[in-house]
């Protein structure tokens, strides 16, 4: 784990407390139906949850559970038919929440007949920035997204992974305080994955409050503060990240350098004591772990990698 | 081409005196009370009684209240940029070479034996940018709001703190500039081809004795005769609707570029016309049954004249001569000597004061021309003029006049046409005879026809762009096209309304059906109260019907290219009426797609 991960969550801005709600739903629900009325698919059920300021929110659910729907109706793209949604305390339908937003949809639907560039200062425009300010944050957020390189080239030409870092920058154009990112991992090689979630974290450090979107299990445990579980349009678990995944009665025991005899010693101390050992031997690291491990290695010294085979 | 007699009242007449603000107004306010009820329905249906009322409410009041002033132009020029790079990226601008290539190819086509070529070659320019810019606009219009649909783009567009109108202007506006550029280019084109394709000399190739006048070479399938005058300068007769001017020079005559076939006539018309019966007392012309919507007629060898009045003609605008055209049609009763057209006469006499006419001037005042005969060319322009110095009667006593001295002092004088030959009639409306200062530049009159197509372009994409707000792409083009064909058959709606005496309008009209009252008798309920009210309800009802047939664009009246292909000067006043109406089209669909930006679910 990167050493951001072991951090505790940033302390909420001064002047704010943790009561501060960006995102209120209430009782909201979300029927789609056909052409004739008729009821298609009953996609939110009466959903209450709060964001909070300077959290980072997992909205975490297989596909159809409502996770998309429910973003949706926070940005007004849908209208709820039931219940209702406030955002900074407006209703989503209000346009001039938008100014304090940044929405990084879950394919980046961008124009791809423009260039890195004219992206970012077409959706600076829509902020009516002036053009100093939209040159002087388009220069930041390409240098931030890393696509120094390929600021001049079409959109269409950008890999997925590009295609993913662009949209991110054009979410971030307005600095705005609170970014909605649905699936923001998807595509990603696993160093741009990990990039991706150490810039959450270095976001939501300078303030940001962010509501995430995700089936990546992995991604919302390593970034996400609290989460909420959707299935079937119906809200199942919300709570903070830690003490949904501590498993109450299990005792886990990392340690080096111990010899046989001290394994058994410690074995026999836990049967003594009544407990059951369920499990002894050597940890496994992730494939995550392992591959930014090689991938770093051979940064430092190109050439095949030898010997542990 | 025949004018009628709306296409030139100025810019006030049809504002104020033909009630065009008046039915502007009326129009907007039955579209405004028509789209609120249909938004509270859909709104009832929704959402039920109470709260759809809110929803509606709170839709117009946010309109007023954030949506137009919080606009930001900013925005509006972003989105426009963007609509321009979408159009250029789609490759639009191939319609310039396709153009282009149907250019190179006309001259092939077009017909060298026509008898008017420089009619043919701008009636061919215009009316090909014409469809090809209309079919232009309506493409790029009713598929961009879509495409993005379709494609989510526009979720980061209505993510971002985008107004519904600034989406539609931002659209309307890119798509109106990248139009303008596809049409300046195109117009620039077509004058070069215009101009360049009817340019030519000819060589003289038979000389009388004296070298005074002669024939010359036969090119593009026509040659002229040509007479010069002692100076050694002259012209060649019209053929082909051109002249050449001649010169001599040394012993080599030299025959010059074409001139009057591009030209931009400015008619002058006469302000108003009446009409003289038989009896000699005033009358409203006769009606010969169904020849002519506009011209009544006079009949022959009696008292019965048509009388033209004209105003504000002084020495200025015109050279030596006053040139005027008449285009008036026979009506005969009976064949008689076919081959010899029917003749008539003309002169011209002075008038009384300001409103006044020749009948109020004192006996001693009064001034006539001489008689003139004529025999009617039909069917064509008869170019005539009248001399500054000409024969005449004053107080009854036969002198010389001075058409400027004499006839027109004051700047106001009157045509008089009668018919020669009993039992035939001449007729005749007010666009009939009108003077001809001296011309415009053609170049001017060109642009003016462009403006026009301009303008029809712009509604194109207006209504393009509305419909793509609330339909897909393919229906938006299909909602659009059936607009731009129902202005086509607008006049269906005016003729149920003029006939509206026979059978009444609708409710009357569901009462004689089932009570078999034929047409021609009248409404009889035996409570002449309740008629009245059928009536008057069924005449607003039809009022309704007229305004929401003009809520269509009439494209067929927004053409204006035979005012160029004729050589007439396209008059100011007609293109603000057009560009106040495309004006309220904009203000119209501006709304129409605010109302349905606002309420559509763009992730739906």
């Amino acid at each position: 784990m990167s050493t951001t991960l072991a951090q505790e969550p940033a302390a909420p801005k001064s002047g704010s407390d943790a009561t501060d709600i960006i995102v209120e739903t209430r009782n909201l629900g979300k029927i789609y139906r056909d052409f004739w009325g008729r009821k298609k698919v009953h996609a939110l059920k009466s959903l209450d949850l709060e964001v909070r300021r300077g959290e980072i929110f997992g909205l975490l659910g297989p596909n159809g559970s409502g996770k998309s729907t429910t973003i949706k109706l926070m940005l007004g793209l849908l209208f709820p038919t039931a219940g209702r949604v406030f955002v900074f305390g407006k209703e989503a339908s209000d346009v001039s929440k938008n100014e304090r937003i940044g929405y990084l949809p879950e394919e980046s639907y961008l124009y791809k007949f423009l260039n890195a560039e004219e992206t970012l200062d077409f959706y600076g425009r829509l902020f009516d920035m002036s053009a100093e300010v939209r040159r002087e944050r388009t220069e930041q957020l390409i240098q931030m997204v890393g696509l120094q390189r390929a600021r001049r080239r079409q959109l269409k030409e950008y890999s997925k992974g590009m295609t993913r870092r662009i949209g991110l920058a054009q979410a971030l154009i307005n600095e705005p305080e609170f970014l909605v990112l649905d699936e923001p991992t998807t595509g990603l090689d696993p160093i741009g994955t990990r990039e991706m979630k150490d810039l959450i974290l270095r976001l939501r450090d300078q303030g940001k409050t962010i509501l995430l979107c995700s089936h990546q299990l992995a991604d919302v445990q390593d970034v996400c503060d609290r989460v909420a579980i959707l299935h079937q349009g119906e809200l199942k678990e919300l709570d903070r990240v830690d003490s949904l995944l501590k498993v109450q009665d299990v005792t886990e025991i990392h340690a080096t350098g111990l010899t046989e005899d001290a394994k058994r010693e410690i074995q026999q101390i836990i049967e003594k004591s009544g407990g059951n050992l369920k499990r002894m031997d050597n940890p496994t690291t992730t494939m995550e772990e392992l591959f930014l491990d090689i991938v770093r290695e051979s940064d430092q010294r190109p050439g095949r990698r030898g010997g542990k085979s | 081409m025949r004018l009628s007699p709306e296409q030139f009242w100025t810019y006030s007449e049809w504002l104020f005196r033909e009630n065009g603000l008046r039915d502007g107004l009326f129009l907007a306010l039955v579209l405004a009370i028509l789209g609120f009820v249909i938004g509270y329905i859909v709104a009832v249906v929704k959402h039920g009684p109470g709260e759809g009322f809110l929803q509606v409410a709170r839709i117009i009041g946010q309109l007023f209240t954030v949506d137009i002033p919080k606009m930001s132009f900013r925005r509006i020029f972003a989105i426009a940029k963007l609509a321009i790079k979408e159009s250029i990226r789609k490759k639009i601008l191939v319609v310039i070479g396709i153009f282009i290539v149907a250019m190179m190819f006309a001259g092939w086509y077009l017909d060298e034996n026509a008898e008017y070529p420089a009619r043919l070659y701008i009636s061919f320019v215009l009316t090909v940018t014409n469809y090809m810019v209309i079919l232009l606009g309506l493409f790029i219009s009713c598929f961009s709001i879509p495409a993005d649909i379709k494609s989510r783009t526009i979720y980061t567009i209505v993510t971002k703190p985008v107004r519904p109108l600034e989406l539609f202007l931002g659209r309307v506006f890119g798509f109106t500039a990248i139009g303008t550029l596809v049409l300046a280019t195109m117009g620039l084109l077509s004058y070069v081809f215009v101009v360049r394709g009817l340019d030519h000399t000819h060589e003289v190739v038979s000389n009388a004795a004296d070298g005074m006048s002669g024939e010359t070479s036969l090119v593009n399938r026509h040659r002229h005769t040509f007479t010069l005058n002692e100076s050694g300068r002259g012209s060649t007769n019209e053929t082909k609707g051109h002249r050449h001017l001649v010169e001599k020079i040394g012993d080599k005559v030299v025959i010059k570029e074409p001139i009057d076939d591009l030209t931009a006539r400015v008619p002058v018309y006469a302000k108003k016309l009446s009409f003289v019966g038989r009896d000699g007392e005033n009358n409203e012309g006769y009606n010969v049954g169904y020849m002519s919507e506009y011209q009544k007629y006079v009949e022959g060898d009696s008292l019965s004249r048509a009388i033209w009045r004209f105003d504000g003609v002084t020495p200025a605008s015109f050279d030596k001569v006053i040139s005027y055209d008449v285009t008036i049609s026979a009506f005969r009763t009976y064949k008689g000597d076919i081959i010899t057209p029917v003749g008539g006469f003309i002169y011209f006499r002075s008038v009384a004061g300001d409103d006044g006419s020749f009948d109020k001037l004192d006996e001693s005042k009064r001034v006539v021309s001489e008689r003139e005969t004529f025999k009617v060319k039909e069917f064509q322009v008869d170019r005539r003029t009248i001399p500054l110095k000409l024969k005449g009667f004053k107080n009854g006593q036969p002198v010389e006049l001075d058409f400027f001295q004499d006839i027109a002092p004051n700047g106001s004088f009157e045509v008089v046409i009668g018919c020669q030959d009993r039992g035939q009639y001449l007729g005749m409306s007010a666009a009939d005879v009108y003077l001809r200062p001296n011309d415009l530049l053609f170049g001017w009159n060109f642009f003016k026809g462009y403006v026009s197509i301009w303008i029809q372009m712009f509604i194109v994409i207006c209504f393009g762009v509305m419909f793509s707000t609330f339909l897909s792409g393919p229906v938006a083009v299909i909602a659009t096209v059936s607009a731009i064909v129902l202005g086509f058959f607008g006049f269906f709606v005016d003729q149920i309304q003029s006939t509206t005496s026979k059978g009444g309008g609708p409710i009357e009209a569901l009462i004689r059906i089932p009570t078999q009252t034929g047409s021609m008798v009248e409404l009889d309920l035996g409570n002449p109260t309740l008629e009245q009210a059928i009536q008057q309800i069924d005449y607003q009802l039809l009022r309704g019907v007229v305004q929401l047939k003009n809520a269509v664009p009439n494209f067929d009246q927004l053409g204006t290219a035979d005012f160029v292909a004729y050589g007439v000067n396209l008059f100011g006043g007609l293109l603000g009426r057009h560009l106040t109406i495309a004006f309220g089209y904009f203000l119209l669909t501006a709304l129409v797609s605010y109302f349905f930006l606002k309420t559509r679910e763009m992730a739906a």
